[in-house]
This record gives C-alpha cells, sequence and structure tokens, in this order.
C-alpha cells in the first residue's frame, strides 16, 4: 500500500497540471476563491434541499427545490476539478494527511447516501402531493446529507492545520 | 491618524493570544470552520434565491423562499461573529488591508440586496405571480457577483496583507 501511494505520488507530482499548479502565481489563489464558491453553490442548493427534507424551509415545495440540485452539482463540479488541482499540486500534502482522509471518508459517505435517496425514496417524493410531507427515511437521509457536507467542509477547512512534515497522522 | 496603539492594545490581549496562539482547533481552526460553514449558508442561500429571481427552478413560488432569510441571516450570524473573533486575533492584517475593505462594502452592499429582494419581490409579488422584472433580474446578476467577489476578496485577504502584526510585516 505505502509502495504504490509513493508510486502514485511521484507520478502526479511529475504532471503539468501539478507544476503549473506549483508555479503560477495566481493558479492557487483563483482555485481556492472558486473552491470557496463551489461549496457554497452546493450548500445553498442541496443543503437548502437537506433542510427542506428534514422539515425546515417548509413552504418551498419540495419538488420544485429539487429543480436546483443541478446548481449543486454545478458547484459539486467546480469542486471536484479545482481539488483535483490542489491535490495535484501538493500530494504529498493531501496523500499523509488525517484531514484529508476524514474529508474523503464523508465525501464517499455522502455520495452512498445520494445513491440512497435515489433509489430508495425519490420515486415516493415525486408522486407526493404539493402538501404532502416527505416519508421518514427521507428525513434521515437529508439529515445525513447535510451532516456528511458539513463534515467535508469542516475537514476541507482544517487540513492546512494537519499537514506533514508538521504533523503525521497516526494511521498513515 | 496613527493606529498602531490600538492594534498593538488588541494583539496583547487575552483574547487574541487565546484565538491566535493556542493549540486548541476549537481556537484558530475552529473558528475559521464556522467561517466558511456561515459562509455558505449565507453565500449559497443567496445564489440559489439569485437564481430563482433569474427564472431557474420556476416551480419554487417567489414567496415561499422567505423561509430561506431565517437561514441565511443565521449564517450571516455565525460569520459577523467569527469574523469579529478572526478580526480580534489579526487586527492588524485585517484593517491595513484595502482588499479587507473591499470585502465589507461588497457584503454590506450584497445583504441591501437581500434584503430589497425580500420587501420589493418576495412580499410584493407583481401583477404575473412568478414573473419578476427585468430590474430584479439584473440585480440578482449583480448580487451573485457580488458574493463572487466577497468570497474571492476574503480568500485573497490570506495573500494581500501587508502587516501580519504591529510589529511583523507580512513576507
Amino acid at each position: 500500500m505505502a509502495a504504490f501511494m509513493e508510486s502514485f505520488r511521484i507520478w502526479i507530482d511529475g504532471t503539468a497540471a501539478s507544476a503549473f499548479m506549483g508555479q503560477s502565481w495566481w493558479a492557487w489563489r483563483v482555485a481556492e476563491s472558486l473552491h470557496f464558491f463551489g461549496l457554497s453553490l452546493l450548500i445553498g442548493t442541496v443543503g437548502m434541499f437537506d433542510l427542506r427534507l428534514i422539515g425546515l424551509v417548509k413552504s418551498v415545495p419540495l419538488t420544485a427545490l429539487h429543480r436546483m440540485v443541478p446548481w449543486g452539482i454545478f458547484g459539486y463540479l467546480i469542486n471536484v476539478s479545482t481539488g483535483i488541482l490542489f491535490f495535484a499540486g501538493f500530494p504529498d500534502q493531501y496523500m499523509y494527511n488525517p484531514s484529508f482522509h476524514l474529508k474523503m471518508l464523508f465525501m464517499g459517505m455522502a455520495g452512498i447516501n445520494v445513491l440512497v435517496f435515489y433509489l430508495v425514496v425519490f420515486g415516493k417524493i415525486k408522486a407526493l402531493d404539493l402538501n404532502d410531507e416527505p416519508p421518514p427515511a427521507a428525513r434521515i437521509i437529508g439529515l445525513v446529507s447535510l451532516m456528511c457536507w458539513v463534515a467535508v467542509i469542516t475537514f476541507g477547512r482544517l487540513l492546512t492545520f494537519y499537514r506533514p512534515p508538521w504533523y503525521w497522522c497516526p494511521w498513515c | 491618524m496613527n493606529f498602531d496603539p490600538f492594534f498593538r492594545w488588541v494583539e496583547e490581549s487575552s483574547l487574541s493570544v487565546w484565538i491566535v496562539e493556542s493549540p486548541s482547533m476549537f481556537a484558530f481552526p475552529g473558528i475559521l470552520v464556522f467561517h466558511a460553514l456561515g459562509m455558505a449558508f449565507l453565500v449559497g442561500g443567496n445564489v440559489a434565491l439569485d437564481l430563482r429571481v433569474l427564472g431557474f427552478a420556476r416551480g419554487i413560488p417567489v414567496p415561499s423562499m422567505e423561509r430561506f432569510f431565517p437561514v441565511m441571516w443565521f449564517g450571516f450570524l455565525v460569520n459577523t461573529i467569527s469574523g469579529i473573533l478572526l478580526l480580534i486575533g489579526y487586527p492588524t492584517k485585517a484593517l491595513t488591508n484595502p482588499v479587507f475593505y473591499l470585502k465589507l462594502t461588497l457584503i454590506l452592499l450584497a445583504m441591501v440586496t437581500m434584503r430589497w429582494f425580500q420587501v420589493r419581490i418576495l412580499r410584493n409579488p407583481g401583477p404575473e405571480k412568478d414573473s419578476v422584472s427585468s430590474r430584479a433580474r439584473l440585480l440578482a446578476v449583480v448580487s451573485i457577483l457580488m458574493w463572487f467577489g466577497a468570497v474571492t476578496s476574503g480568500r485573497l485577504l490570506a495573500y494581500t496583507a501587508n502587516r501580519l502584526t504591529v510589529d511583523l510585516l507580512n513576507f
């Protein structure tokens, strides 16, 4: 595993994207700003939908609010793209960073939760009348989604305080 | 006017020292986390509102977005408190940087715009229930740009500061 991680690190460190992120004086700063705006877009659309599933923001029709989700996906794609650029720039700072591992764990959980939502409850929600309440399972899915994204932002923001070589994670 | 004595007074306060120097994750790192989360709800909610005004997700009745406002105000409150704490941590760094004033100006104007949408659009629907004026749509575009500018200038504070503390230049 360690050998695989090292060869992966060396490969990505040699890419043009890595050199660009490390050398350009503006690329990192622009990517950071986009990353912060992208996460806002995700929370403002998907996060609001989660709040609606939980039972807050109740006046907004559920299925109509779901139409905002493509904008959340847009924000998500901005952040995956800029995130890959950060990682390529300084791979060791992420690969051996416990905060990054936790961020990826919660992103994975959020992803599984999205699948569960569309496979299990979305069909029922589409069939609801305008003022019907979503099934209890939807509330739990909304809560899990919101908690996952809050955790992703939290560990993303904490990344910089757990960077090697000042801090080595216990499990690396 | 020389504000250095004021900056020094703030930086020598025990709260400022704790924010900057405490090894606790609840000090500086934790405050940054709250500042990012509050931003997400305030900026995100506003951009979603702007997108609706621009005509996306038309199924959402504009007046029903009133329920977004407590969420956005909560984000604003979290960021005011965490922002003041960050300011107490590094007063010289922020207050000697023109970009900081740009950020505050953009937030002020964007918050006024948010309130304008609430009073003039949400609570005062036009003759056709779900259409909004072209002026409102223009303002929605301006609002998105102002929030993007506020986020960007906030992010750039890390790179544009001339002085870090009252005695330290930023290199």
